[in-house]
């Protein structure tokens, strides 16, 4: 016989009705679930101190004359890039004052804002955690060491450790998927699904969440010393080499409408 | 189905189409009544978008503008409901709306006093602050709105508007130093506005006109020139921008033709930049270039040519009657 034997494994239509079905469904509900949960979790993002605001605006204001110095002239430029560097010696600009730059970086412990957002992080954490761990353990408990399907398509061995996790058969085709590979797969695969059912920002995913985590990044790194920042940009602004847009415009207008005059 | 007019207004809407927009809302507010449907039910039919809630803000500004208060209440009513009274826009509108309605002077105080109340609580709260602004501007008090502006700018230094407010209040008040500062900042933020550039360089024109010094004034009016330049290589049929250039141009001409010896050889002016001034040959030719141009533009604007008929009408009658001036000097 040319080519290698198909296995056939004889399952119970019921392992589809029974197993393959539930796990489904119960991973669509709990993506709901959660996404609602996490709405209703949510807490209204804490208004910035007048005082917050106006340091981060400076600071912006600081990079634009940067990005955009050409624009104005050399004059105009080094009066601002003056005015900004008294400024920031003076430390006028920081929201703590300039009393405030003696006193260095505040613990992020003690900083009530700081735990709110931490707060925030472990509900989020807790909404995904919390049902993740509890399908699991159901599904250990009831469906461990199913083989409930079959791919209709042929992989390679490297795949058997994805798709047939709890079934600890060494000669068992790739193409079977066990119970538990089956809850894995619905983890990661139904964003799409919950895009349809929620809408496109829902909150059902875990992958998607965790990938937010990680972009916000750590919460204590929020604490950083304003004032270093500030005097970076000083030093920024200094090093700026002025060119002025104006520069040969008319040489430039003229060129461009050469043609059509 | 939304038209887009009401999504997105142009920023400057002439009385008529003003006058349209207000038109629709009797039918739109008919026909986005809220049914409620019983709680199982309702889970299903959130069929609001976002566009909506903006055609309802389109259509408050409108009626406003159009005097229907009736409509705008309404407008105003709904988005109440739905965004809640804490909710800093729908603060702001509800304080436009005040202010459209108030009959007399008391109850404007008694507005302005409500948005003072505002702030005392949430400082923060940016749209209450410009419609204070606002509304102190429209109560004839600009010391005090330019007050509050500065401080304004302080707290948000970024603020492309408030900038631009600024320097036009800055400018009725004569002080052209100022308003330039303000409108370079505006600049600052957004490098590519071209009005802002031309903007810039009218008041650097009319601080040229009203220096006293012929160097000073020459070296203003070259640098108003460029800016006029730079605003055209930004947007390519800027009718005001031709305007300016060809008004500059002439009065460059004029001047340099009046004082033979080039006074302007010291480049190191502190007000006005370091640019050599331009030569008297590329003067001429940005002349030529302003008149063909702005000549075109009246030319296709009065025929109707598709494409050519979104100029404001003032302004073309304006550059009509500022080259019908070059015809009858010649003329004479």
């Amino acid at each position: 016989m040319a080519g290698p034997i198909e296995q056939q494994i004889h399952r119970d239509p019921a392992l589809f009705y029974w197993i393959l079905l539930p796990i489904t469904v119960v991973m669509i509900l709990t993506g709901i679930l959660r996404h609602y949960l996490s709405t209703l979790l949510q807490t209204t993002p804490k208004k910035q101190a007048l005082l917050k605001m106006r340091e981060q605006r400076h600071l912006m204001r600081a990079r634009n004359m940067i990005i955009n110095h050409a624009q104005i002239s050399k004059a105009a430029f080094n009066k601002r890039k003056e005015w900004f560097a008294d400024k920031v010696k003076e430390g006028t600009l920081l929201e703590s004052g300039p009393d405030g730059k003696a006193k260095g970086k505040p613990n992020p412990l003690s900083d009530p804002a700081m735990m709110d957002g931490m707060m925030g992080m472990m509900k989020g954490q807790m909404v995904m955690m919390v049902p993740q761990s509890l399908i699991m353990g159901w599904i250990n408990a009831f469906f461990s060491g199913y083989v409930i399907m079959k791919l209709p398509f042929p992989l390679t061995p490297q795949f058997k450790q994805m798709l047939q996790a709890g079934v600890g058969t060494r000669d068992l085709d790739v193409r079977w998927v066990s119970s538990l590979s089956w809850y894995f797969l619905t983890l990661f695969g139904l964003q799409p699904v919950y895009n349809f059912i929620l809408g496109s920002n829902n909150a059902a995913s875990q992958v998607a969440q965790q990938m937010q985590m990680q972009q916000q990044g750590n919460p204590m790194a929020g604490a950083e010393d304003m004032e270093k920042i500030f005097a970076a940009e000083v030093e920024n602004l200094e090093v700026v080499e002025h060119w002025y847009v104006l520069d040969g415009v008319e040489d430039r207008l003229l060129a461009k409408f050469a043609s059509s005059i | 189905m939304i038209s887009p007019t009401l999504l997105q207004p142009p920023a400057h809407l002439s009385p008529s189409a003003c006058i349209q927009i207000s038109q629709q809302a009797p039918a739109f507010l008919q026909s986005h009544t809220r049914t409620v449907l019983p709680y199982p039910l309702s889970v299903f039919s959130s069929g609001e978008t976002q566009e909506i809630w903006q055609a309802y803000e389109t259509l408050l500004l409108a009626c406003l503008r159009t005097g229907d208060d009736k409509s705008a209440s309404q407008c105003l009513e709904r988005l109440v409901e739905r965004f809640g009274e804490k909710n800093e826009r729908v603060q702001a509108l509800r304080g436009l709306y005040d202010e459209a309605t108030a009959q007399d002077e008391a109850a404007l105080q008694k507005v302005l006093e409500g948005y003072e109340e505002t702030l005392k609580e949430q400082p923060t709260n940016m749209p209450i602050r410009k419609r204070r602004i606002a509304l102190l501007q429209s109560m004839e008090r600009p010391t005090d709105a330019m007050t509050a502006l500065v401080g304004l700018l302080d707290t948000s230094p970024t603020d492309a508007e408030a900038w631009s407010e600024l320097a036009d209040l800055y400018l009725a008040q004569g002080s052209y130093s100022q308003a330039i500062y303000c409108l370079e900042e505006v600049l600052l933020v957004t490098p590519n506005a071209w009005n802002v550039h031309a903007r810039l360089a009218e008041v650097l024109y009319l601080s040229s006109t009203a220096s006293d010094s012929p160097g000073n004034a020459l070296k203003g009016l070259s640098e108003s020139m460029r800016r006029f330049c730079r605003s055209i290589e930004l947007c390519n049929d800027y009718l005001r921008g031709y305007y300016g250039l060809k008004l500059t141009t002439t009065h460059l001409l004029d001047t340099l033709s009046k004082v033979p010896s080039k006074p302007a050889t010291a480049t190191s002016d502190p007000v006005f930049g370091e640019l050599a001034p331009p030569s008297l040959a590329s003067i001429q030719r940005l002349n030529e270039l302003a008149t063909a141009k702005l000549a075109e533009i009246v030319r296709r604007n009065t025929a109707g040519e598709k494409g050519w008929d979104g100029y404001e009408m003032a302004e073309v009658i304006a550059a009509r009657e500022l080259l019908d001036r070059d015809t009858l000097s010649i003329q004479r």
